[in-house]
């Protein structure tokens, strides 16, 4: 094997349960606002269905990035891309490695800003969003992994409450527009599934996290139970946008979710919406900084950096990024073209990757 | 830069940006609570605002604002000119349409209203009897705030099941479909008080007809199963063999706490035919003491004849909702989701409706009927 293996001290390891967290923490963040209607395009009435079946797909994908983890005793994709394609090759795919970490980094608070900006400050600069949640992002990042980690526990437990004030919008619930129940061809409800990549992805940072678990072999479950968390809250809020909206509104309304909030009033508190898209920034920003440690992984191996001085020039280059974005439109166009990148990086790649890697494995054993 | 010094710093430097975003001082702010909307010359808009000016000195004083333009947003910009404080309309609770402007279309104005993250979706909205203008700028003795009167007057009528709840929500999610037509209440001045006089039946965005109030619990179940509601009905007394000793020809009776449970089956989809079933618990409430319903048979009777009468007022709301060609209650969508072969139901659907049959059956149970006989 060559000299990439992973000096990871016992220090800077975690417990696998923590896992959960961290997995359904990057699976939860800006794309809960509005997938509802992207499903829907496709799959209409059956969209919860396209749910499930995408996280099927999931699960598959985990497995097969366990086996493939697995095949190395401890190492993370980065290495794994070394090992089997060499300098250059492996080079050139870790490069788009950590561009797609850093693209996703992008779409989260493009969205997020945008989003920020539509429905609390109108009259606020975006770049001005943009620039607080990078310098919270910074302070985090340089408290190291153990930090990241910590902030996922949190921002797994904080926001739990918003599933609770989900169920008001119940009140005018309409049965009817779940039926007839599979009336869509498996085609479409792929192709809803398809739609949400961008909403369901997150969980390949286990590539990259993977050298950092204390107990292994545990590490599997803990992933699973993760995945099997966030289908479930999808698949809840999936349902209530569906008995909510009629399916020509569902198609018109941008960010369905934050529709379904304007319609709760509490006794002390009128327009929730306004509180939860401001409270979306603990929601997301365990999100951008375990993107930013992921990309940071394979920069490291490179170049050798500190992490400080990663973090600046990385959060630097997004911030020039975000500049050129302006309109709703643009970030339409955006988030389509991230949904197709994501897909063949997550669910295309650790295919391709476990097959080659079987392969290099026997022929090596002979 | 060690992270301990540098944390003090993070925190300026976050306090300073966070001072930056516009500030929105409560009195500094008047909120709007209604909104009216009239037809105006030229097809231009004539919004009326009530607004509700926050001093913290005195009590609060509501003022009340109108003005004329091509926009709602226009107009909106306009009564700003008038007023001393920047005008909020993230606490509007009710938005009035004048009749006139109901008739010409509404869509236009809903549409302005949803595209605006600033409104709530759970405002109501309603149709005025004659102008919106001349019934909020009216004076009333005992309202003292026009719009937070209005927003009770519709909040807590549609809780007692005596109006149509017509959310911005709720009517734009029928709005947008062509499968159903939206509902709104309709509201009237009557002297010095203000009343919910009906309902105004809409066919794509425009009103087309009426119902009055006395039609809308009928109306409420064929369209929602719901808890609590009072119906007063008249029945034919010949019918009712009890030991009465009146001559009067039509006896009236009460019945309260109505539960009632209803249910739809397409049994034929080419003509359509709907079987809709209502099932209805209630508690007899007012009764001519003379009559006194004591064994048994007596109680089916009355009960066949309490069906009987809400079957016939249900089957002449249906037909005049068809006559009008405007389904509020939503067959439309209990057809596509009855039917798998109706996937291009949405541009059909409105030829069919005039056309569709309903064969109503209502199975009415007394319960009980109070402490005394």
């Amino acid at each position: 094997m060559m000299n990439n293996k992973l000096q990871v001290t016992p220090a800077q390891m975690f417990n696998a349960p923590v896992l959960f967290f961290v997995i359904c923490k990057v699976q939860i963040g800006v794309g809960v606002y509005g997938f509802q209607s992207l499903v829907y395009e496709n799959a209409k009435q059956d969209s919860w269905i396209s749910i499930i079946l995408s996280f099927v797909v999931c699960h598959l994908i985990v497995f097969v990035m366990f086996k493939t983890l697995e095949m190395y005793d401890s190492n993370d994709f980065y290495g794994i891309n070394l090992d089997l394609f060499g300098k250059y090759l492996g080079n050139l795919l870790n490069l788009s490695l950590m561009l797609y970490y850093g693209i996703l980094f992008f779409a989260v608070i493009q969205n997020f800003s945008e989003v920020m900006v539509t429905w609390v400050f109108p009259d606020i600069d975006p770049s001005f969003i943009i620039i607080t949640i990078l310098l919270l992002v910074i302070y985090t990042f340089t408290g190291g992994l153990r930090v990241i980690i910590g902030l996922c526990f949190i921002g797994f437990f904080l926001p739990q409450w918003m599933l609770a004030i989900l169920l008001y919008p119940l009140e005018f619930a309409n049965i009817n527009y779940l039926f007839p129940i599979l009336d869509n061809d498996f085609i479409s409800l792929l192709k809803g599934a398809y739609a949400i990549s961008f909403t369901v992805v997150g969980f390949e940072v286990i590539t990259a996290l993977y050298p950092f678990v204390k107990e292994k072999r545990k590490a599997k479950i803990y992933v699973h139970l993760g995945l099997l968390y966030t289908m479930i809250v999808y698949l809840f809020v999936m349902l209530v946008t569906l008995l909510f909206f009629s399916g020509e509104q569902l198609q018109r309304v941008i960010w369905a979710t934050l529709s379904l909030f304007s319609i709760v009033r509490l006794p002390f508190f009128e327009r929730i919406e306004i509180f939860t898209v401001c409270f979306w920034i603990i929601v997301i920003l365990p999100n951008l900084c375990v993107f930013a440690w992921s990309a940071y992984r394979g920069f490291n191996r490179v170049i050798q950096i500190s992490e400080k001085k990663f973090i600046l020039i990385f959060t630097a280059l997004i911030f020039v990024g975000t500049l050129l974005v302006k309109t709703q439109f643009q970030m339409k166009v955006i988030n389509e073209l991230v949904g197709h990148i994501s897909f063949y990086t997550v669910f295309a790649f650790p295919l391709v990757l476990y097959f080659i890697a079987l392969f290099k494995k026997k022929i090596l054993k002979r | 830069m060690n992270s301990l010094k540098s944390i003090p710093l993070f925190m300026a430097i976050l306090i300073v940006l966070a001072g930056c975003a516009n500030r929105e001082i409560l009195e500094r702010t008047s909120l709007t609570t209604l909104l009216g909307y009239d037809l105006a010359e030229d097809d231009k808009l004539a919004a009326t605002a009530v607004i509700r000016q926050i001093n913290p000195d005195l009590e609060s004083k509501v003022e009340v604002q109108s003005a004329t333009e091509e926009t709602n947003r226009g107009a909106l910009m306009k009564i700003e000119l008038k007023t001393s404080k920047k005008i909020g309309v993230g606490q509007l609770r009710v938005a009035l349409f004048g009749e006139e402007l109901a008739k010409k279309g509404l869509d236009d104005s809903i549409h302005a209203l949803i595209m605006n993250p600033e409104v709530s979706n759970g405002i109501y909205l309603a149709v005025v009897e004659g102008k919106a203008n001349s019934l909020i700028e009216s004076k009333y003795k005992n309202i003292t705030d026009i719009g937070q009167h209005i927003f009770q007057l519709i909040d807590h009528n549609i809780e007692q099941n005596h109006a149509l709840s017509s959310t911005l929500h709720e009517v734009n999610r029928d709005n947008t479909t062509k499968l159903t037509n939206f509902s709104l209440p309709m509201l009237k001045k009557q002297g010095e008080f203000i009343e919910i006089s009906g309902i105004a039946l809409f066919n794509e965005g425009k009103m087309v007809g009426s119902l009055p109030s006395e039609d809308i619990l009928y109306a409420k179940m064929i369209r929602n199963d719901f808890q609590d509601g009072t119906l007063e009905l008249t029945l034919p007394s010949a019918t009712l063999k009890m030991e009465s000793t009146i001559s009067e020809e039509d006896i009236q009776i009460a019945i309260d706490s109505i539960k009632s449970t209803r249910k739809f089956k397409l049994v034929d989809t080419a003509v359509p035919e709907f079987n809709l079933t209502i099932d209805i618990e209630c508690l007899l409430q007012e009764i001519q003491s003379e009559l006194r319903v004591s064994d048994m048979k007596e109680q089916k009777n009355l009960e066949k004849q309490i069906n009987k009468k809400i079957e016939s007022e249900i089957k002449r709301i249906i037909q005049y909702s068809q006559e009008i060609d405007s389904d509020i209650f939503r067959f439309g969508e209990q057809y596509r989701a009855q039917n798998r072969q109706a996937k291009n139901i949405n541009e059909r659907w409105h030829e069919m409706y005039p056309d569709m049959k309903v064969n109503v059956t209502v199975n009415a149970k007394v319960l009980r009927d109070g402490v005394f006989q």
